[in-house]
C-alpha cells in the first residue's frame, strides 16, 4: 500500500506502532495495533466511542503504559519513555488550558519549563499567537475566552515548541458546527504548512475524511482498515467500515448468492461476480442507486420519507421493513407512501459475509 | 381591551436595591440592622466588660461607657502588666502550637490527599494487619519487658520483610483508595475525648507532658482527617488533563505540582488552613490534659479565670477573649482574598 504524497519538514518524525496491546485488568482495550505513520503524515484514528482510539493515542503520548508491543518515534524506541522525553505535543478534547495563567503564559508554558530565555520566549509566543490569530488576546485568562479562542490557545501551545509529533484527541468536538468547519480547514492548512506528523482521534467520519492522509478505522480495540479516505470509502474491508463511512450510511440487504445470482425475497440480481454463499449482505451507497417507476428497477419498495437537504433530496424507502436511502438530485419529486423501485449500479455493489462481516470479493 | 402587564424582569431575577420601593427598602434595612445588632452585640458586650469594674458588672447591666459607667483599664493592666508573664506565655504557646499543628497537618494531610486522588493504591489487608501486629509486639517488648528498642525494631523489621510476602500470598484481600479514605476519616468519627487517657499515658511514658511537641503532635493528628478529606475533594476537582498536558509540555512532576496544582489549590488550602487553625486555636479538652503550666494555651487561661477564689473574673476574661479573637480575625481577613470561587473557569470546556 502506498501512502499519499506527504510534505514533511526536517523535524517531522515517523511513528511505528508495533503490535501494541492494552489491558485494563481483565479488559483487553487495544488488540495488536500496528500502524506505520510516515513523517509529516496526517493520520486519523476513527471509530465509535469505546473503540480504543483514545487509548491508543494516550499510549502514544505516554499517558498510558503499553501492556505489550512497541512504539518508535523516528528511530527511537519510546515504549517505556516518559511523556516529556517523547517530544510530542497534544491537544486535549477539553483543551486543558491552565486557568490561572494568561493566554501568553499558557502558550509559553512549554518554553518556560524548557528554561528558554525570556526574550526568545516572548518572540516565540507572539509568533505562535499570530499564527492562530490570537495576538490581541495575550493578556486575557482562559475564562474570558470563547470556545473557539480557547481552542486556538491550545493549538498555539502545541505548535510553539515545534514538536516532532502532534497528537489531537477530538479537538473540535466542543465547538459548534460552523466553527468546527472553519477550524477543520485551518487545522488542515496548518498541518500542511508545518509538516509535523499528526495523529488525530475522532468519531466524526466527515472530519476523518476531510483531514486525513490516511484513516485508521477501529472497533472494539481492533484495527478494521487502514487506508486513504478514498480507499476506505470506496473499497471498505468489511461490513463495519462500509456502514461507518458515509453519511447517510450504506444500505444493506441480506440474502444469498447461488450460481452468480443474489437472491433476497423478491429481489434477484444476476451476473454477480462472487462465490456461492448462504448468508450474504448486499451493500450499496445511497448515491450509487436511483429511484424508478414501480417494477422498473431491481428492488420494489414504498417511499417512507423525503428529506430535502438543499443540494440534494434524500429519499428513505422501506422494503419489507428494511430502510433504504437513495440520494436524488434536488429537482426530484415523489410523494411519501408511493410505490417505487430502486435501480442499482452493478459496478458499485458490495457483498459481505452476513455472519462475520468480512467482504466477499470475486 | 385589557392591557398586558409586561414586567421588566422575570420572577426568577432578584431585584436590585435601586429597583425596590421605599417601603421595601426601609423594611429591608431595618431587618438587616436588627440582625447586625444581634450578631455584633456579644462582641460589643465583651469589649465594654473588659473596661468595667467588679461593681459595674455586678450592679449592671450597664450598656454605654461614660454614661452608664466609668470605663477603667484595670483589667487590661492586670493581664498585661501585673500578670503579663502568664498571659504572654499562654499567648505565645497558643500561637506556636496552633501554627505548627496547622502547618504540619495541612502539609502532610494535603500530600496524602493528593496521592489518594491521583494514585490507585491496593495494599494487601493481611500485610497491614501483620505490620500493626508487629508494631504492637515491639511496643509491648520495649515497654513491658525492657527489651532494647533497637533489637526489638530490628527483629520486627526482619520478620516483616521475611513473612509479609508469604502471608500476603496466602490471603489476597486488597484495600482500595476508598477504604484508605474511610479509615482516615474514621479516626475523626471517634471523639478525641475517648483517646485522651491513652494519649496522656503515652506522653507521660515518653516524658513529654506539658511540652509544645506533645500538643502539636496531638493536634496535627486530630486535624489530619479533616485536611485529607477537604483536600481530597478539592484535588479531585482539578482536571487531570491539566497535569497530563503539563507533563507532555515537558514539565517534571515537581514543576507540574508547583506551576499547576499548587496555584489551583490555593482556594482549598486557604480554607482548610483557616479551619484547622481555628480548631487548634480554640481547642480546650486535649490541652487541658496535656498541659499543666509551661505549655498552657489561651483557652486554658480563659477557663482558669472562672475558677479562682475571687469568683468569676468577667473583666479579665473579656480582655483575654478579645486578644484571643484578634489573631483569628487577622488570619481570616488575610486568607479571605484567596478563598474566592471560580478559579477553575476556563480550564476545560467552558
Amino acid at each position: 500500500m502506498t501512502a499519499p504524497l506527504v510534505q514533511s519538514v526536517g523535524t517531522a518524525k515517523s511513528i511505528s506502532i508495533r503490535d501494541m496491546n492494552k489491558y485494563y485488568g481483565g479488559v483487553h482495550a487495544l488488540k495488536d495495533l500496528s500502524i506505520e505513520v510516515e513523517a509529516g503524515e496526517f493520520l486519523v484514528l476513527l471509530g465509535p466511542s469505546g473503540c480504543g482510539k483514545s487509548t491508543a493515542l494516550r499510549m502514544i503520548a505516554g499517558l498510558e503504559s503499553i501492556s505489550s508491543g512497541g512504539l518508535l518515534i523516528g528511530d527511537t524506541d519510546v515504549t517505556d519513555v516518559l511523556p516529556k522525553y517523547r517530544d510530542i505535543a497534544m491537544v486535549f478534547q477539553s483543551y486543558a488550558l491552565y486557568p490561572h495563567k494568561t493566554v501568553a503564559e499558557n502558550i509559553g508554558f512549554p518554553l518556560k519549563v524548557a528554561k528558554t530565555p525570556p526574550a526568545e520566549m516572548d518572540a516565540a509566543v507572539r509568533a505562535a499567537a499570530d499564527q492562530v490569530e490570537l495576538g490581541e488576546l495575550l493578556d486575557r485568562f482562559p475564562g474570558q475566552l470563547s470556545g473557539g479562542q480557547r481552542q486556538r490557545v491550545a493549538l498555539a501551545r502545541a505548535i510553539i515548541r515545534r514538536p516532532s509529533v502532534f497528537l489531537m484527541d477530538e479537538p473540535l468536538s466542543n465547538l459548534d458546527a460552523k466553527l468546527r468547519g472553519n477550524m477543520r480547514a485551518e487545522l488542515k492548512h496548518m498541518q500542511g504548512e508545518l509538516g509535523i506528523t499528526t495523529i488525530y482521534v475522532t468519531h466524526d467520519q466527515i472530519e476523518a475524511m476531510t483531514l486525513a492522509h490516511r484513516v485508521a478505522i477501529m472497533k472494539d480495540g481492533v484495527l478494521q482498515q487502514l487506508g486513504t479516505p478514498k480507499e476506505v470509502y470506496s473499497d471498505p474491508a468489511n461490513l463495519f467500515v462500509a456502514g461507518f463511512m458515509g453519511s447517510p450510511p450504506m444500505n444493506f440487504v441480506t440474502g444469498a448468492i447461488t450460481g452468480g445470482t443474489f437472491t433476497a425475497g423478491e429481489v434477484r440480481i444476476t451476473g454477480v461476480d462472487a462465490p456461492d454463499h448462504a448468508a450474504v449482505t448486499l451493500g450499496f451507497r445511497p448515491e450509487d442507486c436511483q429511484i424508478d417507476a414501480p417494477g422498473q428497477g431491481i428492488l420494489d419498495a414504498d417511499v417512507f420519507t423525503i428529506e430535502m437537504t438543499g443540494d440534494q433530496v434524500l429519499v428513505t424507502l422501506r422494503m419489507d421493513g428494511t430502510p433504504l436511502v437513495v440520494k436524488m438530485p434536488k429537482e426530484f419529486e415523489i410523494d411519501a407512501g408511493a410505490k417505487a423501485a430502486i435501480t442499482l449500479d452493478p459496478k458499485h455493489l458490495y457483498f459481505f459475509n452476513a455472519q462475520t462481516g468480512a467482504r466477499i470479493r470475486a | 381591551m385589557t392591557q398586558l402587564n409586561l414586567s421588566k424582569r422575570s420572577i426568577f431575577e432578584a431585584p436590585t436595591i435601586g429597583q425596590m420601593s421605599w417601603a421595601t427598602k426601609i423594611v429591608l434595612y431595618a431587618l438587616l440592622l436588627a440582625w447586625s445588632a444581634f450578631v455584633l452585640f456579644p462582641i460589643y458586650w465583651l469589649l465594654i466588660t473588659s473596661f468595667k469594674d467588679a461593681a459595674d458588672v455586678n450592679q449592671g447591666p450597664f450598656f454605654i461607657p461614660w454614661v452608664d459607667f466609668q470605663p477603667s483599664l484595670h483589667a487590661w493592666k492586670e493581664l498585661f502588666v501585673t500578670d503579663y508573664e502568664d498571659t504572654l506565655r499562654a499567648y505565645l504557646n497558643s500561637i506556636v502550637i496552633s501554627l505548627s499543628a496547622t502547618v504540619l497537618s495541612v502539609l502532610i494531610g494535603s500530600m496524602a490527599a493528593y496521592a489518594l486522588s491521583r494514585v490507585q493504591y491496593a495494599p494487601n489487608l493481611i500485610t497491614i494487619l501483620f505490620f500493626v501486629f508487629l508494631l504492637g509486639l515491639t511496643a509491648v517488648a520495649v515497654g513491658m519487658y525492657d527489651v532494647d528498642w533497637r533489637l526489638a525494631a530490628a527483629v520486627a523489621v526482619a520478620l516483616f520483610f521475611f513473612l509479609a510476602r508469604a502471608l500476603g500470598n496466602l490471603y489476597q484481600f486488597r484495600l482500595h483508595n476508598g477504604d484508605i479514605l474511610f479509615w482516615i476519616i474514621s479516626q475523626r468519627i471517634l471523639a478525641p475525648i475517648v483517646v485522651v487517657v491513652p494519649i496522656y499515658i503515652m506522653f507521660q511514658t515518653m516524658g513529654l507532658l506539658d511540652t509544645h511537641i506533645a500538643i502539636i503532635l496531638t493536634y496535627s493528628v486530630v486535624n489530619m482527617p479533616i485536611v485529607v478529606w477537604l483536600m481530597y475533594d478539592f484535588f479531585n476537582s482539578i482536571p487531570r488533563d491539566l497535569e497530563e498536558s503539563a507533563q507532555l509540555d515537558g514539565a517534571t512532576m515537581i514543576t507540574t505540582f508547583r506551576e499547576i496544582v499548587l496555584p489551583l489549590s490555593r482556594t482549598g488550602l486557604a480554607a482548610t488552613t483557616l479551619l484547622v487553625m481555628i480548631l487548634s486555636w480554640n481547642e480546650y479538652l486535649l490541652a487541658l490534659f496535656l498541659s499543666t503550666s509551661k505549655a498552657q494555651t489561651m483557652p486554658i487561661l480563659v477557663a482558669a479565670m472562672n475558677a479562682g477564689e475571687r469568683g468569676i473574673l468577667w473583666w479579665t476574661m473579656s480582655v483575654a477573649i478579645i486578644v484571643m479573637i484578634i489573631p483569628v480575625v487577622v488570619l481570616a481577613v488575610f486568607l479571605q482574598k484567596y478563598i474566592s470561587k471560580g478559579l477553575l473557569v476556563g480550564a476545560v470546556k467552558g
